[in-house]
């Protein structure tokens, strides 16, 4: 005990640090206070012009077959922050996969017609197992429109296995299609685009890409045609992959309609970008594609706190799928949200969200 | 510790005399090497590139935190035992540290493999256990992922609770009884209150984690009107600012001011209470300079902008606070020393915010490079807090279990307690 102590300097002391440690720390987050510092933002909403239609058909939203294969893979390789170009993934013998292949892959087809009656047609992603793809290019006509060199150009939404990978299902077709890409791909992203092999992967493109690649960052809305934009999102992915991107259309007499690949930014922070920062993004109609909340029939509480902040944004059509996730759907519907319901074909297991061959009109 | 303490670990009595004589050059020599073998453990154990990639993340994130409460049991409240502390003076720092460190790891693996996979998590709650909830049908990736956070939660909460009882206790009432009496005692006592405040503060998180909702096994998370989240992450933040809490006081504030209450257990309800209220300072501090830099968290967000990885960061901020302030009491001397108790304490504070700082901005810069994670700020599936944790694991191991050496070595002359 220190020789100098007294009941009075020890309550003095306790006043005086805890009245310091108040004000100069927590007070300062009361409600009151915090209102005052934080500072206002300024908001700039772009104003990306109108189209006149959507059409968003769903060429492939089943990524991989058997989740347990999928996660044995990942779990084996080290956890959800291996590198995906190291990983590898299972090809054969899994019972639910196509051919024996467990590996499908993410692609979306988007016809979007502008107010001067053009219309500007987009592949958004382009799988992973090329096997798969091939077919389902054909079976939707893709093959096709891509070997005519009908498509304007190709969005990877982010460098993700599933979504990219199966790049050289669209090069063979069409070598120079024009592309954009998020910033934060990866130097080994654009060596696949180029040709290169990753056999520990099981990846290779034996068509390398030749056309022009363009790389989005996130410091603006980037408007490609009026009425149809992409934002770019600087978030950190599992299987390290970085950044991601999504469209943003604004259909007339609708509103706006969002399409992702994943959304790994979260579909709640994708529409508070919108509303901040595009004209007329309050008014949200619709949102296609995944949304990345329970890929793997997986569950973290923060995603009910999604599911229960969803229904204040008044969105009318959900076109979810791929990685939603089924339990995602499931509570969902439950909450009274507007899912669209698909047709189960093609692979897709079940009728609960959008599935492969599904399309989603909106004008 | 003051002079009238009911009990004092033989962490306090001991005397270590300088081997570099240098304080500044020994600091930093003795930092580099901690950081060393953290880099050495982290590899082979963690990195996504290393040996065994455990840091999947939740797997090698619960060994961590599990190692570090098992060190804390050994030291301060079991004291050491079932060594001598004439053994633990006069055996060579280096054979007695990787000694205690293996006592470390085997007991952190029977704890995690026999305790919670083959006991608690088989006979009490499944969540617990990685095999139980493979058998309900999940993924082997996702039993071992949940059971592994279920664990990892637990020792969040030990890692307050444990130190608390000798910290400000002096492990009143049982400061007379002899180790390992003593040992046990405290050690139930405290398991039993973390095992109690796990299911207040933790539980409920699960309730909601499984699908359909466990409507009847747990609580519905009880903060939600408050924090806007259901996730137990609100939890995990204020615990670990507790937890930071206890070990400032410990160190760099030299349990200051609750060492001036006179008697027990008055003396450990105040510092409890005043660990409580730096617990929430920090807290609310760290939620406030988050809203500065981002803005406000976003209801149903995602990463930066959600609620529950708000909080869960504002635990990480405060262990890297931890780590400065650990630093400079066991490198540094905590210095300075030469002023009055409120001025040293000032300077020490002050010492840790800033080389936070420099941490944290550290930290998000290279550890892509060095640790294998992720750029960015929030990974939903990467936590700072596991090699900052690791790092102070091997910060303790040096100084608790190796007397501080090459850069220290106890003197021998030292009468034994």
């Amino acid at each position: 005990m220190e020789k100098d102590f007294s009941r009075r300097s020890f309550i003095k002391g306790m006043a005086v640090g805890t009245m310091a440690g108040y004000f100069g720390a927590a007070g300062l987050s009361s409600t009151v206070f915090k209102s005052q510092l934080l500072p206002k933002e300024k908001l700039n909403p772009v104003d990306i012009g109108q189209v006149k239609s959507l059409k968003i058909k769903v060429i492939s939203e089943t990524s991989w077959y058997d989740n347990n294969v999928f996660l044995n893979d990942v779990k084996k390789a080290g956890g959800l922050l291996v590198n995906q170009y190291e990983i590898p993934w299972t090809r054969e013998g899994v019972k639910a996969g196509y051919l024996g292949d467990n590996l499908g892959g993410f692609s979306t087809y988007i016809e979007a017609e502008l107010m001067d009656g053009k219309v500007i047609k987009i592949l958004q992603d382009t799988g992973w197992n090329p096997h798969w793809m091939d077919k389902r290019f054909k079976e939707e006509g893709i093959a096709e429109k891509l070997a005519r060199k009908e498509i304007d150009f190709q969005v990877i939404t982010h460098e993700h296995i599933d979504h990219f990978f199966g790049i050289e299902s669209t090069t063979r077709h069409y070598p120079d299609i024009p592309m954009y890409v998020p910033k934060g791909f990866y130097q080994d992203g654009f060596d696949l685009l180029k040709g290169k092999s990753f056999p520990k992967a099981n990846v290779k493109n034996d068509h390398p890409h030749k056309g022009k690649v363009t790389v989005l960052d996130s410091k603006q809305v980037n408007v490609l045609y009026p009425g149809i934009a992409l934002m770019t999102f600087d978030v950190p992915i599992i299987l390290r992959v970085f950044g991601e991107q999504a469209f943003v259309f604004n259909v007339k007499d609708k509103g706006i309609v969002l399409v992702t690949g994943c959304c790994h930014q979260g579909i709640i922070s994708y529409m508070e970008e919108v509303r901040k920062k595009i004209l007329g993004g309050q008014k949200i109609y619709a949102v296609q594609g995944g949304l990345h909340i329970s890929p793997f029939e997986d569950w973290d509480p923060q995603y009910d706190d999604l599911i229960m902040a969803f229904n204040k944004y008044g969105v009318q059509k959900i076109g979810c799928n791929h990685c939603t996730g089924f339990i995602t759907a499931e509570k969902m519907i439950k909450a009274g949200l507007p899912v669209v319901k698909g047709t189960a074909r093609h692979m897709s297991k079940r009728d609960i969200y959008l599935g492969n061959g599904d399309e989603l009109v909106i004008a | 510790m003051s002079a009238n303490a009911l009990d004092t670990l033989w962490l306090e009595e001991r005397s270590l005399t300088n081997l570099i004589k240098q304080p500044a050059i020994r600091g930093i020599l003795d930092t580099l090497l901690a950081f060393a073998v953290f880099m050495g453990l982290w590899w082979v154990f963690m990195d996504p590139r290393g040996v065994l990639r455990w840091y999947t993340p939740q797997y090698g994130y619960m060994y961590i935190r599990w190692l570090l409460i098992v060190a804390i049991w050994q030291a301060y409240i079991f004291n050491f035992w079932p060594f001598k502390l004439t053994w633990m003076e006069k055996t060579h720092p280096l054979k007695k540290g990787l000694i205690l460190i293996a006592i470390n790891f085997v007991v952190t693996g029977l704890l995690v493999w026999v305790f919670y996979y083959n006991i608690f998590g088989r006979l009490a709650i499944p969540y617990f256990s990685w095999p139980e909830l493979k058998k309900t049908g999940l993924s082997d990736f996702f039993s071992r992922e949940y059971s592994s956070l279920a664990i990892l939660m637990m020792a969040a909460i030990a890692s307050w609770l444990s130190p608390i009882w000798p910290a400000a206790f002096e492990n009143y009432p049982w400061h007379n009884l002899k180790q390992p009496a003593k040992g046990f005692t405290v050690f139930a006592v405290t398991f039993l209150l973390t095992t109690y405040a796990y299911l207040i503060f933790m539980h409920p998180h699960y309730r909601v984690l499984f699908y359909p909702w466990q409507e009847y096994t747990a609580a519905f998370p009880w903060w939600y009107d408050s924090f806007h989240t259901l996730s137990g992450n609100f939890n995990v933040g204020w615990i670990m600012c507790a937890t930071v809490s206890v070990w400032l006081l410990e160190t760099i504030m030299e349990r200051y001011p609750f060492r001036l209450v006179k008697s027990q257990p008055w003396r450990g309800l105040t510092g409890f209470a005043f660990i409580l209220l730096l617990a929430w300072i920090l807290f609310f501090t760290f939620t406030f300079m988050q809203d500065m830099v981002w803005g406000p968290s976003v209801e149903g967000a995602k990463r930066l902008m959600a609620p529950d990885w708000r909080y869960l960061h504002n635990g990480e901020l405060a262990v890297i606070l931890l780590t400065v302030a650990l630093a400079l009491y066991f490198y540094f001397d905590n210095w300075p020393r030469k002023f009055s108790t409120e001025v040293n304490l000032l300077i020490r504070v002050a010492i840790t915010i800033i080389g936070a700082w420099g941490i944290h901005w550290l930290y998000y810069k290279y550890s892509p490079q060095l640790l294998g994670t992720q750029s960015g700020y929030s990974h939903p599936q990467q936590f700072p807090m596991a090699p900052v944790i690791l790092f102070i694991n091997v910060m303790l191991y040096h100084n608790w279990f190796m007397d501080g050496w090459p850069g220290k070595r106890i003197k021998q002359d030292l009468k034994v307690a």
